[in-house]
């Protein structure tokens, strides 16, 4: 089980509220979780992480600061039982990110929940653009007094040579895609890798935190092939757009 | 005594509707009565709702989710099941509702009250709900039609026993059929909600005789608009899956459906269709099914997994996530939708009675029972009625 959490900012003690996170994953890691019920178990977690985190907000404005409001994002990924297989559950909540990398292409499997993502699904920005976007730091959902806490699910199967990347904006705000997946490619170790990635970003000057997490899968023999990027592809020539 | 019209009133089950302008969202266990004037994608929701099996709670918070200041009026009546008792709520003037009970009808006002008005009582025979202006030439002499479940205009609107103790409830019911084209200038002044009127006379008035049922097929839903709806006929074309409750992606919070700051709702959906597949298995459509090589799902929400199945394909003819077949929305309500979800190959589909079609990618397209979906490899994938 892998989580990153990015407390907010520019909001009160987004350190705490990721601390939660991390604590109430923790917790179900130890106490284990019934594979099969899938994204259920993230949710309850996620409304456990909620819950906390309102108590906190609710503490700190009983104690004068009247307009408290503690928020983080999470990302997660798990492994669950579906239909006989073991498969990757993913969920995203925030800005964080997931992404995926194989045969050297790095993609990104969560969509952001952010203002300037907003943006580009209606067309207003290109994706270009939203990397320079003055409000491109806005979320719009999250865990926190954000209104909807509601998290994408994401389900994969599981692929040996497939690495997941989990990390946070400060990551993906300061390097392109195409240096992390060099980066990635450039190394066979997980945690050697996260710590590029990592060091990468911080001396891009980033003075947001950077986080990163690389999972790889062991103990798999490599089945036959997989052509999910091209049919992903496939969908992209056809439609005009990536689904 | 009666007529020997088919007795489909059995006291709880059945409703009988007097076609007109509010909206009535009706299931076997719970009634909807709401304003003309209320939100059509509102509604469609709401019936999408209750025809998934929602329960009397779950139909009244998703009522309630925007708040009462935009619902001037409704009626919402849960019929009794497992010993549970009526619950009859009523807000605003707008119609008059009575409650037929052992000693007597009973009429609920609820012009006074803020919010609503409940009656809650296991002593009840029937309900009956009049519309204010009905009655004034709109659906007079085209009389109260049976049924079961739909979603429909309605002027007045009834359940259970809801004549005097002394009549059958059958008797009220043997009006004209609905001719819906010309209804019928009413010859017979008398017909009053809870008045009898005189059934020989109104049978001889009008040769056919009443529907026994909407014409939908038993136990599959109903379609989304039955018969008896009024003309409105550009309501079904309204509904295409932007009036899903779920945000339309041009606003920045996306709003679930529900009360807010609360989980949403689970997806109650029955099976539309059951998928028999080549290498044998069965899979039921009640969620969003994801089928391929080694199928991915993409960007759901905890009350909506979808399920995921992997069929073999030794040439590799097969997409990793190949199609998609889900319950259809909007004017696919009812059925399952299969996409093509950008696989290499393509995916052909016989529709029954049809020549085979390439599906084009991304675009859903309705499934008929007996439809055939080929993935290549030698995978095909049945479409029947769920559960068959």
């Amino acid at each position: 089980m892998f989580v990153v959490a990015d407390g907010m900012g520019g909001h009160d003690r987004g350190d705490v509220a990721s601390r939660i996170v991390v604590e109430e994953f923790t917790a179900l890691a130890q106490a284990g979780y019934d594979p099969h019920r899938g994204s259920a178990v993230v949710d309850e977690v996620l409304a456990r992480c909620q819950a906390r985190i309102a108590e906190y907000d609710q503490r700190q404005r009983d104690g004068g600061a009247t307009s408290f409001s503690a928020g983080t994002t999470a990302v997660v990924a798990l492994l669950v039982e579906d239909a006989g297989e073991t498969k990757w559950l993913l969920a995203n909540l925030g800005d964080s990110r997931i992404y995926r990398f194989a045969g050297e292409q790095l993609e990104q499997i969560s969509v952001d929940h952010s203002l300037v993502q907003e943006l580009i699904e209606s067309g207003e920005i290109t994706a270009d653009e939203a990397t320079r976007h003055p409000e491109r730091h806005v979320i719009t959902r999250a865990l926190g007094g954000f209104g909807t806490a509601d998290a994408d699910y994401f389900v994969l199967p599981i692929v040996a040579e497939e690495r997941l990347l989990l990390c946070t904006d400060g990551v993906t705000g300061m390097l392109a895609d195409d240096y992390i997946a060099e980066l990635l490619a450039g190394s066979e170790d997980p945690r050697d890798a996260a710590d590029r990635v990592v060091t990468a970003a911080v001396r891009a000057g980033g003075d947001d935190n950077a986080t990163a997490v690389v999972i790889d899968v062991v103990g798999l023999s490599a089945t036959a092939s997989f052509d999910s990027d091209e049919q992903r592809s496939s969908l992209e020539q056809k439609l005009g757009a990536r689904p | 005594m009666t007529e020997a019209e088919a007795p489909e009133t059995p006291t709880a089950s059945g409703w009988r509707i007097t076609p007109g302008s509010s909206y009535a969202v009706l299931t076997p266990a719970v009634g909807l009565v709401l304003p003309a004037e209320i939100d059509r994608s509102r509604v469609a929701s709401l019936w999408q709702l209750a025809d998934g099996g929602a329960s009397f709670d779950e139909l009244l918070d998703a009522l309630l989710a925007e708040g009462l200041s935009t619902l001037s009026a409704f009626v919402v009546i849960g019929a009794p099941t497992d010993g549970e008792p009526w619950r009859v709520l009523v807000r605003g003037a707008a119609q008059s509702v009575t409650v037929h009970g052992a000693e007597g009808a009973h009429s609920v006002d609820a012009s006074v009250a803020t919010t609503w008005v409940e009656h809650t009582s296991a002593d009840v025979r029937g309900v009956e709900v009049t519309l204010a202006g009905a009655g004034a030439g709109a659906g007079v002499g085209v009389g109260p039609v049976a049924i079961e479940a739909g979603l429909l205009r309605v002027d007045g609107l009834a359940i259970g026993e809801t004549d005097e103790p002394d009549e059958t409830p059958d008797t009220p019911v043997a009006t004209a059929v609905p001719a819906f084209e010309e209804p019928e200038p009413a010859p017979e002044p008398e017909l009053e909600d809870d008045d009898l009127g005189e059934p020989t006379q109104m049978w001889a008035a009008s040769a056919p005789e009443p529907p026994p049922a909407p014409p939908t097929p038993e136990p599959p839903p109903a379609p989304a608009f039955p018969p008896p709806t009024e003309p409105p006929t550009e309501f079904p074309s309204d509904l295409d899956d932007e009036t899903a409750a779920g945000g339309d992606g041009s606003e920045f919070a996306r709003e679930p459906a529900g009360i807010p700051g609360q989980q949403q709702p689970p997806e109650v959906t029955r099976a539309v269709a059951t998928l028999k597949f080549s290498g044998g298995e069965r899979v039921d459509v009640d969620r969003v099914v994801l089928i391929g090589r080694a199928p991915e799902a993409r960007r759901f929400t905890a009350s909506e997994q979808p399920q995921l199945v992997t069929v073999k394909s030794p040439m590799q003819e097969i997409s990793a996530t190949h199609v998609e077949v889900r319950p259809g929305s909007g004017v696919d309500h009812g059925s399952a939708v299969v996409t093509d979800m950008g696989s290499t190959n393509g995916t052909v589909l016989i529709q029954p009675g049809l020549d085979p079609e390439e599906l084009k990618p991304g675009i859903a397209v309705q499934l008929l029972p007996g439809a055939v979906i080929n993935l290549g490899d030698g995978v095909t994938i049945t479409v029947s009625r769920p559960g068959s």
